[in-house]
């Protein structure tokens, strides 16, 4: 049926009946393969030969992770620098921050200390203290009071987990605030 | 060089001898599958073009926003965790074009596919109105550079960028939606780099792909071009040639001779440049623009009709047509199959969820009162709207003390929250381990959301 199937050929070689034209590949075809062979030489020299500092994703990946702590930890030390006993007291009656920190307390701290915080459900005790009672396990000032909650009980064997793993500073603070505005008195 | 001036079985029409491309320019055709395809595909490009602008239920009717994590389909609304409808997505699309190519070959891509349709309703539409017919186009590629040469090519593919820009922002608003698409638009392309360079990227690919890579993609690269032979049978029906009718080819005055006048007009109007007299080929896409062009030789010349037509290779030997048959039968029975899981999950489906699952640490707390759990309560809308869920527990043993739940909690538009939930069984009520459920009955939408878990504890003899 074809003309021109005879200019065909055919490779020398045969296996199992199966027989392979010898023909050229497309052009475009074959300069995919010289694009990666050049990839290869820049990859290769810039990755292993050249003092370029390119890094691997692990290594990216590590100082991403790095940075985030870095931030973090400058975060709270901002934090702690513009903080102070005075200034949580008058967080404590600013109603937009009371509000944001009764939000966290009602979704992260009642199983133990008690939507009413004072650590009991319906007159049954709960495992945290009660944080109404003006009575304070680890210092009664407001900055006392912060570092519990970030870095959590000092027992490390029992009591609260820190905090600074879950909640930012600013978030401490508002939860503080909130505590702070219950105090009897 | 030398092309392939005789399409064959052995090499690629678009490929000569020493590897270089030859360009096919495939002539006009006029008939009734061309009018139809050219109708579709238009039909096709305005649903592409106006998804993203149509909104349906306060999203756009297709909208995957990928920064917020939230898939929106004419309505519905689906979230990263309704990732696992995605495998029905993509089985169902894969096993659709398994059983249409079953049916009636590779129909998809002559009619429907975005390649094909961006290619001939697009690209060459503007090609043939600056460049002329296929006889003008080639004359034009030999030509030296004229300044009317120059001209046109710039103006080409001058259009061709733009066209590819245009297609490139429609993708990228699919997933941005229009507004923010035009705000970003508006600002330093710096600004929204990832955007920008999606758009930049695609812009390439695609003039690229239509101004000169164009049938090489679906004779070579596309994948479902490449299983097709593996999909088809002899009851498939396919384009092909009725030899039985046409040969041997001969002038219209040998009395001898066929009804194929070998006018070569199939030849000239292949897009991938075969000779569909050769019989089903990799190559051939399915366009039908052979049949209508043999069509028209056929009137002219006083023959019947569809010498090339749509038929089975059984039916085009003159055998017995059949339709239905085990292989259909099969992927009938699999498409009911996943039809009907599909329906189940999809009826299941909620703009509104409530999970309940155990807090970590310790699982139960007893005292001299009673047996205490944690549980923590997840709440999640995917409404665009307010959304009130009021919550009941079922289940629970008489005196049951429950804390951290509110009757009824109100979600902001698409809010997810999470909420501490207390249940304290005092001991004379206090039976062992017990199954409860939550309900959420939610409003806009009245419909019920639930789940359940298990109250833990010792057991209550040991209690006592």
């Amino acid at each position: 049926m074809n003309n021109n199937d005879s200019d065909i050929k055919l490779r020398e070689h045969v296996y199992d009946g199966i027989e392979e034209y010898d023909q050229k590949l497309p052009n475009w075809w074959l300069f995919t393969l010289y694009i990666t062979i050049v990839w290869f030489i820049i990859y290769w020299v810039g990755y292993y030969q050249l003092p370029l500092g390119l890094k691997s994703d692990t290594e990216k990946i590590d100082s991403a992770i790095a940075a985030i702590e870095e931030k973090k930890q400058a975060e709270l030390e901002e934090m702690m620098a513009s903080i102070n006993n005075d200034s949580l007291k008058e967080m404590a009656t600013d109603a937009s921050h009371v509000a944001a920190g009764e939000a966290i307390f009602q979704t992260k701290c009642i199983a133990c200390h008690g939507a009413d915080l004072s650590a009991t459900l319906n007159g049954i005790p709960l495992p945290g203290v009660p944080l109404n009672d003006a009575e304070w396990k680890y210092g009664s000032t407001p900055l006392e009071i912060m570092n519990i909650v970030t870095n959590g009980s000092p027992d490390v064997t029992k009591g609260m987990i820190a905090w600074s793993t879950q909640l930012s500073p600013a978030e401490i603070a508002q939860v503080v605030a909130y505590i702070l505005s219950k105090q009897p008195g | 060089m030398p092309a392939n001036k005789n399409p064959n079985l052995s090499s690629l029409s678009s490929i000569n001898t020493d590897g270089s491309r030859n360009f096919l320019h495939p002539a006009d055709v006029k008939g009734k599958f061309t009018l139809g395809r050219r109708a579709f595909g238009v039909l096709l490009l305005a649903i592409y073009i106006l998804l993203p602008w149509i909104p349906v239920g306060g999203f756009p009717a297709v909208f995957l926003d990928l920064a917020e994590r939230r898939f929106h389909f004419f309505g519905l609304t689906f979230l990263a965790e309704d990732l696992w409808i995605g495998f029905f997505l993509l089985t169902g699309l894969g096993f659709s074009l398994f059983y249409i190519t079953a049916l009636l070959g590779r129909l998809w891509c002559g009619w429907a596919c975005p390649y094909t349709v961006f290619l001939e309703r697009l690209y060459r539409r503007v090609e043939r109105w600056i460049d002329g017919d296929a006889q003008q186009r080639r004359r034009l590629d030999a030509a030296p550079w004229t300044p009317s040469k120059i001209t046109r090519r710039v103006l080409k593919h001058g259009i061709y960028i733009l066209i590819s820009l245009l297609i490139a922002h429609i993708f990228v608003s699919y997933f941005v939606s229009i507004p923010k698409l035009y705000s970003y638009m508006q600002e330093s392309p710096l600004e929204h780099f990832k955007s920008f360079g999606v758009v930049m990227f695609l812009t390439v690919c695609l003039y690229f792909s239509f101004s000169w890579f164009r049938e090489q993609f679906c004779i070579i690269l596309c994948p479902y071009g490449r299983i097709q032979s593996a999909l088809t049978d002899d009851d498939t029906i396919i384009i092909g040639y009725d030899a039985k009718r046409g040969e041997p080819r001969g002038k219209k005055s040998d009395p001898n001779a066929g009804d194929c006048i070998n006018c070569s007009r199939c030849i000239q109007v292949c897009p991938t440049g075969i000779d569909i007299r050769n019989g089903l080929q990799l190559e051939c896409i399915g366009c039908a623009a052979c049949i209508d062009a043999c069509n028209v030789i056929m009137d002219k010349t006083g023959r019947e009709r569809n010498l090339i037509r749509y038929d089975s290779l059984n039916g085009l030997v003159g055998k017995k047509k059949r339709i239905w048959r085990p292989r259909i039968a099969l992927y009938s029975g699999f498409l009911c199959l996943g039809l009907t899981v599909l329906g189940l999950f999809l009826s299941g489906l909620r703009s509104a969820k409530i999970e309940i699952i155990r807090m970590q640490g310790q699982p139960y707390y007893v005292d001299e009162t009673g047996v205490r759990n944690q549980f923590r309560l997840q709440l999640v809308t995917k409404q665009s709207e307010e959304t009130k869920l009021a919550i009941e527990l079922v289940g629970l043993p008489e005196g049951a003390i429950v804390s951290g739940l509110e009757e009824t909690v109100t979600l902001a538009a698409g809010e997810e929250t999470t909420k501490t939930l207390l249940i304290q069984v005092p001991k004379a009520n206090y039976e062992g381990d017990f199954h409860f459920t939550i309900e959420a009955s939610v409003t806009p939408g009245d419909f019920t959301v639930s789940d359940s878990i298990d109250f833990v504890g010792p057991s209550a003899y040991t209690l006592q």
